[in-house]
């Protein structure tokens, strides 16, 4: 199991050196194969592992392979760890099986791109570095995944390079991942300076329950989660993110990366158990940002920007299970997150592709008549999404929103959002599907359109799009929270929930969430598609994604540029250019008094000798 | 013979050398110049037979015979370039010469 | 009664000395200021006298007053009666005030050592035969003891006559030499 393990990790590296290494000597579209196959092997290499560990006894699932000690200061000695246990395997399964079928649908979508090459080798880093963030054993391995991650998503969105939006976006979504990368790597500081270790076991043995010093680190971890998993505050830069390839929002933006935060709850759940006032405040972020995506995604005219802000908010519904103490719950939805996300992405990636890059709904409308699979397998995605049963929404969504019942009135209150979510859910998901894929084609729509070789898209395309739609289909069927629960009994030696809900709050749930989530649809229907209702006028502080831009602009631009301003007009011109121009005003203004004595009259040169003669001489009057 | 004591001489050699060097400093004319320092010379002149009477030896003498021969060679050089000025009609005036200017 | 005439003579050559410089160093006429020198000179030959340095007099009126005064009248009289209508002016504000204050130190400095330093040391003038000061000892010192500064001394001499014949000669490119320059 060790060595799956360890193929599972290094096939997508060597998959990017590979690539980078050769250049352009090998044809483009091997790039694509490579990295595709590289990622199968890896997810090969899961499935291997995983069958090992299933066939042991549920206690001893876990193992931690050392390769070599990676760093090693004074008493402190971190190794190359990896660990393969029953919360990282499910990681890793996902990640690489969601990941080959990307990068599969990427070959036909990247086709003809002239920078081929470099797009799979970014995607194959990325693999690795999420495989090195979940596997890795110590959470300086994590770190390390984490900030690799970050890297992956800089150079994916910034991938069309001469885009000035791209740029923009990347550097963006850097700035304020760093900004996580910071807090983690203070709250890490904190750990190892109170427990002397970064290995999760001995950390979880070792920190401090309870006190400042817990709700720091927990806080510090919790800053990083937020980062990356784009929920409030640290949210604006994942609708920026769109700027990526299609492939790049579906694998990063919407299936693995944002989801990180998530991970890193569920795995160090110790820490934030002994501070669960941190542990409150993500679930009540997670709720306030579900919120807020629904209503912003409402108003949204870009398709990729609308399913962008359903993530935002379906992850916000992870945070809840994560922070209110639902582990298991909160890494179902992960994964069938992950499953009709990707989906989503992709299908509305073939739309795009077939209609010559445009991502305006408006232009897209009743696309839908052209490309009846597409249709149908978005259609699936969204009512995965909106968690109709039996699709895989479903099962993993209520789970999450019926646990918070079990944690008083906070968790009322939360649940109370997470249903008020539900219906806005249902309300954008099915706007979008209406409007795109019902109804007649607009005249751009009609014009534009062009399939390839008489399918809707190439067929790499195609085949990694019906197999997420099966997946969004019977991938929720592993857990029904009142009758069975396969997943919950396979992560239960690591990561025991301590939130559950009883059978009955369950059954209620369920039922709730279906009714809540078939009014948002009937809503949607009335509006977009029988057009009986007439669409409210759109709300300026939902377009205006609640201003938060123009608050970062305001707090952070604006004042760093005073600052510099000041500095500069108070310190800089002043001091340091005052001083250098005092430098060379003092030089040339003693060189322009002393030349007065350069006048050239042998007089004054006589009153020199005089002069002189008589100070010499007192000096050795003196002297004497 | 008695007379002033050598320290008379010492302070009389001083004023003609600071008249020499007023004159020096404070007239334009190269000839005047000139003969400026010829009192200057004739000031050194008169010091060192002051001190060669002081100490009884004929040192001081011999040096200042050799002063005059020197100061006679010197007029003579200064007074052919005044005269090679005079001939270039260039003004007889000190300030004039400034093509050393700093 | 002889120490008095010697300072009657000395005080009457001692002013007549200064008189005579200043007076060179302010006639704006240059013929006027060379007479002054010449009596100057005399003045000094007689304070030379009194110091008992009777050959080294004679040579200044000879070598002084008789050759190089001749030359200074020779020469002021060839190039004319240029004088200045304002010879004290002229050069850096500062040069006047400069130039008195130099000349002051240097007088003053000679006076504090005189005064203070010296001590009584110049009191004490040593006790001298009759030869001193007289040719014979004055010639025996110079090809004895100050042979090197005779030679030295001739060349000298030699040099200086070259220069001025060199200085004064008449080129005939002179004036073409003149019109380029």
């Amino acid at each position: 199991m060790a060595a799956a393990s360890w193929i599972c990790l290094l096939l997508p590296l060597a998959s990017a050196v590979a690539i980078t290494l050769a250049g352009t000597a090998i044809p483009r579209r091997s790039t694509g194969y490579i990295s595709t196959a590289t990622t199968m092997g890896a997810f090969a290499a899961a499935v291997v592992a995983f069958a090992d560990m299933a066939g042991k006894g549920a206690s001893d699932r876990g193992a931690a392979t050392t390769s070599w000690t990676w760093l090693s200061a004074g008493p402190y000695h971190f190794g190359l760890t990896l660990l393969t246990d029953q919360l990282s395997i499910v990681m890793m399964l996902i990640v690489t099986g969601v990941g080959s079928l990307i990068i599969a649908y990427s070959v036909g979508y990247m086709d003809g791109e002239d920078e081929e090459r470099r797009f799979f080798a970014y995607m194959s880093l990325f693999v690795f570095s999420m495989l090195l963030l979940v596997q890795g054993g110590n959470l300086l391995l994590l770190l390390a995944g984490w900030g690799m991650v970050g890297l992956s998503s800089y150079l994916l969105i910034g991938y069309y390079q001469e885009r000035e939006s791209a740029v923009k976006a990347a550097k963006k979504a850097f700035v304020m991942n760093a900004f996580g990368d910071a807090t983690m790597a203070l709250a890490l500081f904190l750990l190892v300076q109170h427990t002397g270790k970064l290995d999760y076991a001995g950390v979880f043995a070792a920190s401090p329950h309870g006190g400042a010093v817990a709700n720091l680190i927990a806080l510090g971890l919790l800053g990083g989660a937020v980062a990356k998993s784009a929920q409030i505050p640290l949210h604006t830069w994942l609708p920026d993110a769109m700027e990526g390839p299609t492939p790049v929002s579906a694998l990063i933006h919407a299936a693995t990366m944002v989801t990180a935060g998530v991970y890193l709850i569920a795995r160090c759940h110790p820490l934030f158990e002994n501070a669960y006032v941190i542990a409150d405040l993500a679930a009540g972020l997670g709720a306030a940002t579900l919120l807020m995506a629904g209503l912003i995604a409402l108003v949204q005219t870009d398709i990729k920007r609308v399913i962008a802000y359903s993530t935002m908010s379906q992850i916000g519904y992870m945070f809840v299970g994560a922070g209110l103490g639902a582990y298991p719950n909160a890494m179902f939805h992960l994964m069938t997150h992950a499953f009709f996300k990707a989906l989503l992405f992709l299908a509305a990636g073939i739309a795009i592709h077939a209609v010559a890059g445009e991502q305006d709904i408006r232009k897209l409308a009743g696309v839908g008549k052209l490309m009846p699979f597409t249709k149908w397998v978005f259609l699936v995605g969204s009512l995965a999404l909106v968690g109709i049963f039996p699709f895989a929404g479903f099962f993993s969504k209520d789970a999450i929103i019926a646990a918070a019942l079990d944690r008083g009135w906070y968790g009322d209150v939360i649940y109370a959002a997470c249903l008020a979510g539900a219906f806005l859910t249902g309300v954008y998901a099915f706007r979008l599907f209406f409007i795109v894929f019902t109804g007649e084609p607009s005249a751009f729509a009609r014009e534009h359109f062009h399939s390839h070789r008489d399918q809707e898209g190439p067929i790499s395309m195609l085949w990694t799009v019906g197999m997420l739609g099966v997946l969004s289909v019977v991938g929720g069927l592993i857990q029904f929270a009142p009758i069975w629960h396969l997943l919950s009994t396979w992560l239960d030696p690591v990561d025991a929930p301590i939130a559950e809900a009883t059978s009955a709050q369950e059954w209620v749930t369920s039922a709730l969430a279906i009714l809540i989530g078939l009014a948002g649809i009937g809503v949607a229907w009335a509006m977009y598609a029988a057009k009986r209702v007439r669409v409210p006028r759109s709300v300026p502080l939902f377009e205006k994604k609640f201003y938060w831009d123009e608050l970062y602009d305001l707090i952070w631009y604006r004042t760093g540029d005073l600052v510099a301003r000041g500095f500069y007009a108070l310190v800089e011109a002043p001091l340091i250019g005052g001083s250098i121009a005092a430098v060379t005003g003092v030089v040339g203004l003693g060189s322009r008094e002393l030349s007065v004595a350069q006048n050239g009259l042998v007089r004054s040169y006589a009153l020199a000798l005089a002069g002189g003669l008589a100070v010499l001489t007192v000096v050795f009057l003196a002297v004497r | 013979m008695h007379g002033p004591d050598i320290q008379w001489y010492v302070v009389l050699s001083a004023l003609l050398f600071t008249t020499g060097a007023l004159g020096v400093m404070l007239r334009r004319n190269p000839l005047i110049i000139l003969l400026s320092v010829e009192i200057m010379l004739n000031s050194a002149n008169l010091l060192l037979i002051a001190m060669s009477r002081l100490h009884g030896g004929e040192d001081g003498q011999i040096f200042a015979i050799s002063v005059m021969a020197v100061a006679a060679s010197e007029v003579v050089v200064g007074l052919g370039l005044i005269v090679a000025m005079g001939r270039r009609n260039v003004d007889l005036d000190v300030d004039k010469l400034r093509t050393l200017r700093g | 009664m002889a120490n008095f005439l010697v300072w009657v003579v000395w005080l009457f050559a001692a002013f007549a000395c200064l008189a005579s410089a200043l007076a060179v160093v302010s006639f704006s006429n240059p013929f006027y200021s060379a007479l002054a020198l010449i009596g100057n000179l005399a003045s000094l030959a007689v304070l030379y006298l009194l110091l008992s340095g009777e050959f080294v007099a004679a040579g200044q009126v000879l070598v002084y007053g008789g050759a190089v005064m001749v030359m200074f009248l020779f020469v002021i009289a060839y190039l004319g009666d240029r004088h200045d209508e304002s010879p004290w002016s002229g050069g850096p504000s500062w040069q006047v005030f400069g130039a008195i204050l130099a000349g002051g130190a240097i007088l003053a400095e000679v006076c504090v050592v005189v005064g203070l330093k010296a001590g009584g040391l110049l009191s004490k003038p040593k006790h001298i035969g009759r030869s001193f000061g007289s040719p014979e000892a004055l010639g025996r010192a110079f090809l004895t003891d100050h042979l090197l500064a005779f030679e030295v001394t001739s060349i000298v001499l030699l040099v200086a006559a070259v220069g001025g014949v060199v200085l004064g000669s008449h080129a005939r490119q002179e004036p073409e030499a003149d019109a380029r320059a």
